[in-house]
């Protein structure tokens, strides 16, 4: 039974699928009868299917080998295209954590798109992302890992755009789709790039190829920032970051879901390739770099947001940042626990602000306060989520900082004290949206907040149970650092940048001392972060600028003067016909006057032999 | 007496009813010169049967013919003026430019 439920376990993103595909019929153009409903719940079934298959086959394949499965798929001249899956205990375990998180989400989703005709579209959707991050887990070819980041673009394309009747919504599908497919595009020359130096895309190949490979320092460092761009489109890093904000206008049970796992999709594909990756140090730096960037100038945006789920969003670009630099510091392990622990933290920091969000209607945190009294379940679930995204002990996140600090400890100090600024960053956004709506006194929006129906509430508080068991989790997975191996002094600091800034956040916002709206003193910078470093108008006047103009001025060249070529071989063919018919005069005299004049030529054309040089002669 | 000057004089004949055919504005005029044409090539027909056939003089034969066939076709062309005439009012060559692009 157990083997068989081994190996039989890539149907897990096929349960997916296939209840994304079930969904459809209840699209309300084709049953209108049952209403939208049963999408919804088929969907809940196969994935509670699909989490309980990969449920049950984890605990096989623990301290074993991976098992690996190849099909192929497109065989041509001299190309073998084969869909490697690696069945192994990390991969399954990716497996459940989507599936779990799926199944949290989807029932959150029964409760919060209660009033919406959409589900069929909706669920479908979430049938699809979650088949295709399940298959992006068990896939281990890079070039399948494109295909399913290409799918999943498109899936975020439409999940953004779910509500297309709304301006932004279609502005933010707009973007989210083209910002995460250069990123992909980029991707797709680097995964072309490797074949032709690795000859494979077997991730497993690809880390025995770079064990020992001999390879031209620029050429391989080109190939590998093409490679970092897909993950760092997907990842939501500086500068491809714009879309995850604007994304945040798609309905919240899809965020929990992009929040946690679906940006975590390019951070996989970075773990998967970090042995390509240090064979370059020009990308790890341009890695961390880009890592450093982004949760420093995230976790600083975070802050200045007065939007519910942008201060979210901005924390999960700060933590995938982090992942960037733990890969590119060659820590894949802390890089996984980071993304296991962000993924939990950071889905119920979402279903908690949702669950906010969708009986205080506005999402404008300066108009929410005082919600703590009556909303304990969501108040104590954003509370769990923070601790359990910051380094709090005993939560997941303070663990997998842990390791990531721990090993930069000795090598790259400087990292570390990057790690500890954004964590007191990070904390004090954290916190401060926690006090803006939870705290303080009661505000118009906020008067009459009643707690969300259990829908809501299940799901929330089932992944607040899970964070708080995660520790212990790790624990019995013997991942967790021992007493004597821990490095004492990043624990410490890491704790007390924490409580800093909560603290900081909690007198700021809870303390009457300072007036609010908070002004900062530098009225520019705080418009500067509030306005995310103005990005927008970067893109408008940078790429997209260029690239509008490019288009026109193409335009312009092929109206002009291609067409214009053209028509003027026709304008010529109707000119001349249109002058030359005036030769045809009704003079019969005229006629009679050309024939002989066309005679006379050709009669002396034909005679020149005869007489033609006699006259040259005569004439020169 | 040689056969070129009679070619040469046919020749002659020739152009100048060319002349007349084509720059005519009276339409009568043009069949006149239409005739010189053909009287033209009457020259050129006795000439070379004097000169090269004296013997069988088919060229004289030819030359009858065109005489005839000259006549009658000075017939139907007055008849066509004539025709012209009632309808336009007028044998102006010019005038008779209705055919055009």
């Amino acid at each position: 039974m157990g083997h068989f439920l081994l190996e039989s376990v890539w149907l897990v993103p096929c349960y997916a699928l296939m209840g994304g595909l079930l969904a459809v019929p209840w699209s309300p153009g084709i049953i209108k009868r049952t209403g939208p409903r049963p999408a919804g719940y088929i969907n809940l079934v196969m994935t509670f299917l699909a989490f309980v298959h990969s449920a049950s086959v984890l605990p096989i394949t623990w301290n074993q080998a991976p098992y690996e499965i190849s099909i192929p798929w497109l065989s041509t001249a001299g190309l073998n295209l084969s869909i490697d899956l690696e069945i192994s205990s990390l991969s399954v375990g990716a497996m459940v954590v989507i599936t779990g998180l799926n199944l949290l989400a989807q029932i959150f989703a029964v409760g919060y798109m209660e009033m919406d005709w959409g589900w069929a579209r909706f669920y479908s959707l979430l049938g699809l992302f979650e088949a295709g991050l399940c298959a992006l887990a068990l896939c281990n070819s890079l070039f399948f890992s494109y295909v399913i980041l290409e799918i999943l673009t498109l899936g975020t394309y439409l999940l953004v755009g779910l509500w297309f009747s709304q301006p932004l919504v279609v502005t933010g599908a707009r973007d989210a789709f083209l910002t995460k497919r250069v990123g992909d595009l980029f991707l797709l020359m680097g995964v072309l790039a490797i074949w032709s130096q690795a000859g494979s895309w077997n991730y497993t190949d690809l880390a025995e190829w770079a064990t020992t490979a001999n390879v031209n320092p620029t050429l391989i460092t080109l190939t590998c920032l093409a490679l970092i761009a897909g993950p760092m489109g997907k990842c939501a890093q500086f500068p491809l970051h714009l879309w995850l904000d604007e994304a945040m206008e798609g309905p919240v049970p899809s965020t929990i879901l992009r929040n946690s796992v679906v940006v975590a999709s390019g951070a996989w594909v970075l773990i998967k390739l970090q042995p390509v990756f240090s064979l370059s140090p020009i990308a790890t730096s341009a890695m961390v770099a880009i890592g450093v960037v982004t949760a420093v100038g995230g976790s600083l945006i975070a802050i200045a947001q007065v939007d519910i789920k942008r201060c979210l969003s901005y924390s999960v670009s700060t933590y995938m940042g982090l992942v960037f630099i733990a890969v590119g510091t060659q820590q894949d392990e802390a890089a996984l626990l980071l993304v296991l622990t962000h993924a939990l933290a950071s889905a119920l920091l979402v279903m908690s602000t949702g669950a906010i969000v969708w009986n205080s209607i506005t999402q404008d945190v300066s108009l929410l306060g005082g919600l703590w009294s009556r909303r304990p379940v969501s108040g104590l679930a954003y509370i769990v989520g923070t601790l359990g995204l910051i380094g709090f002990p005993p939560l997941g996140g303070f663990w997998a900082l842990l390791k990531l600090a721990s090993g930069l400890w000795t090598t790259e100090p400087w990292l570390v004290g990057v790690l500890i600024i954004v964590n007191t960053l990070t904390a004090f956004s954290l916190t401060r949206e926690f006090s803006l709506i939870f705290g303080g006194k009661p505000k118009q929006m906020s008067d009459r907040s009643p707690e969300v129906s259990w829908q809501m509430a299940l799901p929330t508080i089932i992944l607040l149970g899970f964070t708080l068991h995660l520790p212990l989790v790790l624990q019995s997975l013997s991942l967790l650092p021992t007493w004597e191996t821990l490095n004492k002094d990043v624990g410490l600091l890491l704790m007390w940048s924490s409580i800093f800034g909560c603290s900081i956040a909690s007198v700021v916002y809870l303390g009457n001392v300072i007036p609010k709206p908070i002004r900062f003193p530098l009225k520019p910078l705080q418009d500067l972060l509030a306005y995310d470093f103005y990005t927008p108008k970067l893109y408008r006047v940078s790429i997209v600028f260029t690239v509008a103009m490019i288009s026109k001025l193409a335009d312009m060249i092929d109206r002009l003067i291609f067409d214009g070529i053209v028509n003027l071989v026709g304008l010529v063919s109707i000119l001349s016909g249109e002058g030359l018919k005036y030769s045809t005069s009704g003079q019969t005299q005229f006629y009679a006057f050309t024939v002989l004049l066309g005679v006379g030529i050709l009669g002396m054309v034909v005679s020149w032999q005869y007489w033609g040089s006699d006259l040259l002669n005569l004439m020169f | 007496m040689q056969l070129q000057y009679f070619l040469l004089l046919a020749a002659a004949l020739f152009c100048i009813g060319i002349y007349g055919l084509i720059t005519s504005r009276n339409a009568v005029r043009v069949l006149m010169s239409i005739e010189l044409l053909l009287n033209a090539v009457n020259l050129n027909l006795m000439a070379f049967s004097n000169y090269l056939d004296s013997v069988a003089i088919k060229g004289q034969v030819f030359t009858v013919f065109v005489i005839t066939v000259a006549a009658a076709e000075a017939a139907v062309g007055l008849a066509i003026v004539l025709a012209i005439y009632r309808n336009r009012d007028t044998v102006d060559m010019e005038q008779f430019n209705l055919l055009k692009w």
